[in-house]
């Protein structure tokens, strides 16, 4: 069992404990990405049904966040152990720093996954603090009282610089995909000549894709085409 | 005849292991093109015993690419701009008349600089003595047709163990891991029938040393890939890995 | 003292079995007593030493490289000859016998030969089960080509780098020792002296390269696996570090050096092309398979090749040796691109190159196949020409690559001195005048796999000894030889570098002891040389600090060594009055410019004795006996 524990916090171990965590965070990238697509809409109430919805699950809700929470630990652990044993595996480090170029994949992504790693931990603290710990405005739905968390995310990205930093973060979300995602099957041993190619560019889409889906939100409600916030914020 | 190329090298010079080290600026001139980086110093060094200084003290020895001893980080990059070439093979045609040219040691904790541009890389054996070979004795073994090896996975096995144990993989990697070399070992003899017996157990015990050693962990950049003198690919970082990760299950 | 060579009575091929039968054995429970000293780990030392420490003796191993891995064997492309017969086609251990011992030009001694042959296939077992990649075919079982003129295939590849995955093999075998404590390590150590206790070889001290301390090291006995001096050329396809220096202390210490004159100087090498060139790469025989040799036949024709139309141009080897044609064995074929460029049909800038043409194969095979067979050599053609070989033919020329003499060994492989095992390039005792392509690997490993274990034990069983510790009186002399040498070297003043005086040395010994030679040139050499060293003892420049990695110093006691060397062999070459495989004397050619034996007055092994520096060193002649091959003239029509 020591053995086993030592094998876990090895330079493998670590990096596939990190690959692990970091696909199932994805499928929480994944899901929640899906969930804003009904900020879209100009109704409040489907949102604030889903948001409903997965609020009333009480202690299995609750359960499913510890466990997010604790691959996002572990994750984080493991990303900040691979940086300091970086730090120590060469204290001193080059005068000049080139790149090999191809077949390399030492990108912008790959060499600031532990800053764009930083930046999403506080991001993702933020975060909880304007929505899940933020204001609690209810509304009204067939007759139900819930939270209206439409009004809220109206009301926080009519702000300029909220929308920027949020807008930032997701930009180096996209970045900690690009490489992150790829990464993981090639750290959990599954490479393979045809599919690891089509696995690095659909790091690279996938990425893209998410990071535009998550800023398009922002932007689009800061605008505000439809002039839908008038009536979320009137209804107060 | 091409043009005689002037260059401005900045080297790094280092008296000894515990000694601070410092980039220094040469001025080179006549160098021939055809000259191969290596000769590009033996004349340097030739110029500053003449004038009295030290010569740089660099690793050389076949000087065709296979023994693995030239090292070398030019202009940021283990052995230099050339693609599957070690700095013993790279010519001065490389670079431009006027070019300055940096020129370093491999850096990593477990690679200690000796002097100046040679580095220890005893780590390697001690790896290798890890695990990195089949327990078999002199005069034990059954004929060497006895086991037929389908083509494709003794070419892939041949792919591996063409590594020239170089380090340059190390010197590449942002978090110098040794994972290249390593891998390459590990994967040639899993790829091999007669390689199975310690399969998983050589993988544990690599790593395990590797990790001792104070190499960092593979964050799957690449670069090792591409400075590779041998080209050695990193699917096989990824068979060392599933090995590993299976023997966790053994 | 009388030569003995020590061969079992007996027929050949039955002499090793009988012989290993003969040898006293070491009680397994009492080899752990025996520490036995390793110098080199290329083929050779690895293999012997990885051996050794199986059986249960205790190993040390030095290695002048960072690792052990890194030893010049690794350099070997071709492959190892075995007699397997695999592709039953007529080969068999009598077989590869004849022909090393033909190849040789019957200057080898016929039982150390036939027991190389022997073995040869167990080298192929051993390397396989220690997972060497050799080449396959789509059937799963091993590959075999033709090589250097062999007219079976017998020779076992991993693409052009067999040398290093053979050694990679017997690296990882003592690696493997190494872990559990049997074998210990010492890299970056060269050895400057052989400790001689009651005349028997105790020990050796070592020069840490890193830190310049002098280290002593005592056993039971010695094995020498240093490679060989081709760089006392300077020019030559072998390492930068490669070196005589353990061969010769330990030859100025009591061992016999045989052979000395007896160089290969290998045909197909990229050209020099400068002053400032520092080594010399060689391109597999084994393009010569299918690349075809030629010069125009007009002198001084400076067109490009492909201006050359086909009737202006000169197959030479085809021409004179229709049988063998491009296949010639190595001294041939250097000897005659030697001879064209001499008569001026030479190419390239220097006008010292023929050319080796794919032109053809490319047509007839595609070049896919070609880049299949050779991709990799074609690359490092045009890293180090840029000239790219599929397009133009390659440039190439003759350069030295291996010596064929070596301190002289009995059957045992033991030195004069007692005590004292010198193994592959280092001893002289299976290739005789001429090496055939892939048959250095297999010696290599034959000397430490499968010989050195039986011999060694006998010698151990048989000995006794006293008890030999660090402050013992020889060995302190010793170390004082060494530092006297080293402050020798330091405290010149002079102005001249090492490799300015290696560069001299080496023309002088290309020029008069090279691919050909006769009288005038070798006592031209044997005066010229002995001036070099002394200019070399008043006017060396070098950096001071000997208590610190200085490979100029290192450098410096190389060369002085090959200056001392450099003469013994022009002595030797000149004593040898005969053509035989690599050593061609003017004098002594058949009328149509091949070499001539003269095997009533020089079927012997000459193995010289030290007599001092300023005394002429004395000649001991092994006679050699042929009862089982008759004696011809080498013919390759």
């Amino acid at each position: 069992m020591a053995e086993e524990k030592a094998k876990l916090w090895s330079s493998v171990g670590k990096k596939a404990l990190m690959a692990v965590t970091g696909l199932l965070l994805v499928t929480f990238v994944i899901e929640h990405l899906l969930g804003n697509l009904l900020l879209f809409t100009t109704d409040p109430d489907p949102f604030n049904k889903y948001a409903y919805t997965l609020m009333s699950l009480g202690k299995l809700l609750i359960a499913v966040e510890l466990v997010f929470l604790a691959f996002f630990i572990l994750h984080m652990y493991s990303g900040l152990t691979v940086y300091l044993s970086k730090r120590k595996a060469r204290p001193d480090s080059y005068r000049k720093s080139g790149n090999a170029g191809n077949p390399s994949k030492k990108t912008l992504s790959s060499t600031t996954m532990i800053i764009s790693g930083l930046v999403l931990l506080v991001f993702v603290a933020i975060h909880l603090k304007t929505f899940k710990f933020g204001p609690h405005y209810t509304t009204f739905v067939d007759g139900v009282e819930m939270r209206d968390l439409y009004k809220l995310v109206y009301q926080t990205f009519a702000q300029p610089l909220y929308v920027f930093w949020y807008v930032l973060s997701m930009v180096i979300l996209g970045l900690h995909l690009r490489h992150g995602v790829w990464s993981a099957f090639q750290s959990l041993g599954l490479h393979h000549h045809r599919f690891t190619p089509a696995i690095y560019t659909f790091a690279l889409i996938f990425a893209v894709v998410w990071a535009l889906g998550f800023i398009a939100m922002p932007i689009w409600i800061f605008f505000d085409p439809l002039n839908v916030r008038q009536d979320v914020l009137n209804l107060m | 005849m091409a043009t005689k190329l002037s260059l401005n090298l900045q080297i790094w010079r280092q008296a000894g292991p515990d000694k601070p080290g410092k980039m220094v600026d040469y001025k080179l001139n006549d160098v021939s093109p055809d000259m191969s980086f290596l000769e590009m110093l033996d004349v340097l060094n030739d110029d500053l015993l003449q004038k009295g200084e030290e010569p740089v003290e660099f690793d050389n020895d076949c000087r065709e690419g296979i023994c693995g001893m030239c090292s070398l980080v030019i202009n940021g990059v283990a052995h230099g701009p050339q693609k599957g070439t070690a700095t013993c093979q790279l010519h001065m045609r490389k670079f431009k008349d006027g070019e300055t040219v940096t020129i370093e040691p491999f850096r990593a904790k477990a690679f200690p600089v000796v002097k100046d541009l040679v580095v220890d890389r005893g780590a390697f054996d001690r790896i290798i003595a890890a695990g990195g070979y089949i327990s078999i004795n002199a005069g034990g073994a059954p004929d060497a047709n006895a086991i037929p090896i389908p083509k494709e996975y003794a070419d892939e096995a041949m792919d591996a163990a063409a590594c020239i144990g170089c380090g340059a993989c190390v010197a590449a990697c942002p978090n110098a891991s040794a994972s290249l070399f390593v891998s390459a070992k590990i994967s040639q003899l899993a790829l091999l029938p007669q390689g199975q017996p310690e399969r998983y157990r050589r993988a544990t015990s690599m790593v395990a040393q590797m990790d001792a050693e104070g190499f960092g962990d593979c964050s799957n950049h690449a670069e090792c890939e591409a400075v590779c003198p041998k080209e050695i690919s990193i699917a096989h970082i990824a068979r060392m890995k599933r090995d590993y990760l299976r023997s966790v299950f053994k | 003292m009388k030569l003995n060579a020590k061969v079992p009575a007996g027929p050949l091929p039955q002499k090793w079995d009988q012989h290993k039968f003969d040898l006293k054995l070491v009680n397994p429970a009492n080899k752990r007593k025996y520490e036995i000293i390793v110098v080199g780990t290329g083929l050779a030392g690895a293999s012997a030493g990885a051996s050794l420490a199986e059986l249960g003796y205790n190993v040390k191993i030095f290695c002048i490289q960072d690792s052990p891995r890194r030893a010049h064997s690794i350099a070997a492309q071709g492959g190892i000859n075995a007699a397997k017969n695999y592709p039953n086609d007529g080969d068999s251990v009598w077989r590869l016998f004849y022909d090393t011992v033909k190849g040789g030009d019957y200057r080898s001694r016929e039982a150390n030969v036939y027991r190389l042959a022997q073995v040869s296939a167990n080298i192929i077992d051993q390397c396989v089960a220690q997972g060497v990649p050799f080449a396959r075919e789509y059937g799963g079982l091993l590959d075999n080509r033709s090589f250097g003129g062999a007219q079976v295939s017998r020779t076992f590849y991993a693409r052009g780098q067999t040398g290093q995955q053979l050694l990679l093999g017997a690296y990882s075998s003592l690696m493997r020792q190494a872990a559990i404590g049997k074998v210990k390590q010492f890299s970056r150590r060269e050895m400057l002296e052989l400790i001689v206790v009651d005349g028997q070889a105790r020990g050796i001290v070592v020069r840490n390269l890193m830190t310049g301390e002098l280290e002593s090291h005592v056993g039971h006995a010695v094995v020498l696996a240093t490679g060989g001096y081709g760089n006392v050329y300077y020019l030559s396809t072998n390492a930068k570090n490669s070196n005589a220096t353990a061969a010769w202390r330990c030859h100025k210490k009591g061992a016999y050096f045989a052979n000395p004159c007896f160089t290969q100087i290998h045909p197909t090498c990229i050209p020099v092309s400068g002053h400032y060139q520092s080594k010399l790469t060689l391109m597999s025989e084994s393009l010569r398979n299918d690349g075809r040799v030629w010069v125009p036949k007009k002198k001084g024709d400076t067109r490009s090749p492909e201006h050359i139309p086909e009737d202006e141009r000169d197959y030479y080897l085809e021409r004179k040796y229709p049988s063998f044609g491009n296949l010639v064995p190595r001294d041939v074929a250097s000897r005659n691109a030697k001879a064209v460029c001499d008569d001026g049909h030479g190419v390239g800038e220097t006008r010292l190159a023929v050319y080796l043409d794919f032109a053809d194969a490319i047509q007839r095979m595609g070049e896919h196949t070609i880049k299949e067979k050779y991709g990799n050599l074609f690359d490092m053609y045009e890293r180090i020409t840029d000239d790219n070989p599929y397009k133009v033919p390659m440039r190439i020329y003759p350069a030295v690559h291996y010596t064929m003499g070596g301190l002289w060994v009995d059957y045992n492989l033991m030195s004069t001195i007692p005590g004292l095992f010198v193994l592959g390039e280092a001893n002289f005792s299976d290739h005789g005048a001429n090496r055939l392509g892939a048959s250095a690997l297999m010696q290599g490993l034959a000397d430490g796999y499968f010989v050195i274990p039986y011999t060694i034990g006998d010698y151990l069983a048989k000995s006794s000894f006293n008890g030999v510790d660090a402050s013992h009186a020889e060995v302190k002399e010793a170390e004082s030889q060494v530092e006297a040498n080293t402050q020798k070297l330091l405290s010149i003043n002079g102005k001249k570098t090492v490799t300015e005086f290696h560069r001299e040395l080496g023309q002088i010994m290309w020029d008069y002891v090279g691919m050909s030679r006769d009288e005038n040139g070798l006592q031209h050499a044997l005066t010229e040389i002995p001036q070099l060293r002394e200019e070399f003892w008043q006017n060396l420049l070098i950096p001071k600090d000997s208590k610190t990695l200085n490979k100029n110093l290192e450098f410096a006691g190389r060369v002085a060594d090959f200056l001392e060397l450099g003469e013994l062999m022009a002595r030797d070459a000149l004593e040898r009055k005969e053509s035989c495989g690599g050593h061609f004397r003017e004098e002594h050619q058949t009328p149509e410019g091949e070499a001539m034996r003269d095997d009533e007055n020089f079927a012997f092994v000459s193995a010289w004795e030290y007599a001092g520096l300023n005394n002429a060193p004395n000649m001991h002649k092994e006679s050699l006996t042929f009862e089982n091959v008759k004696l011809t003239q080498r013919s390759y029509k």
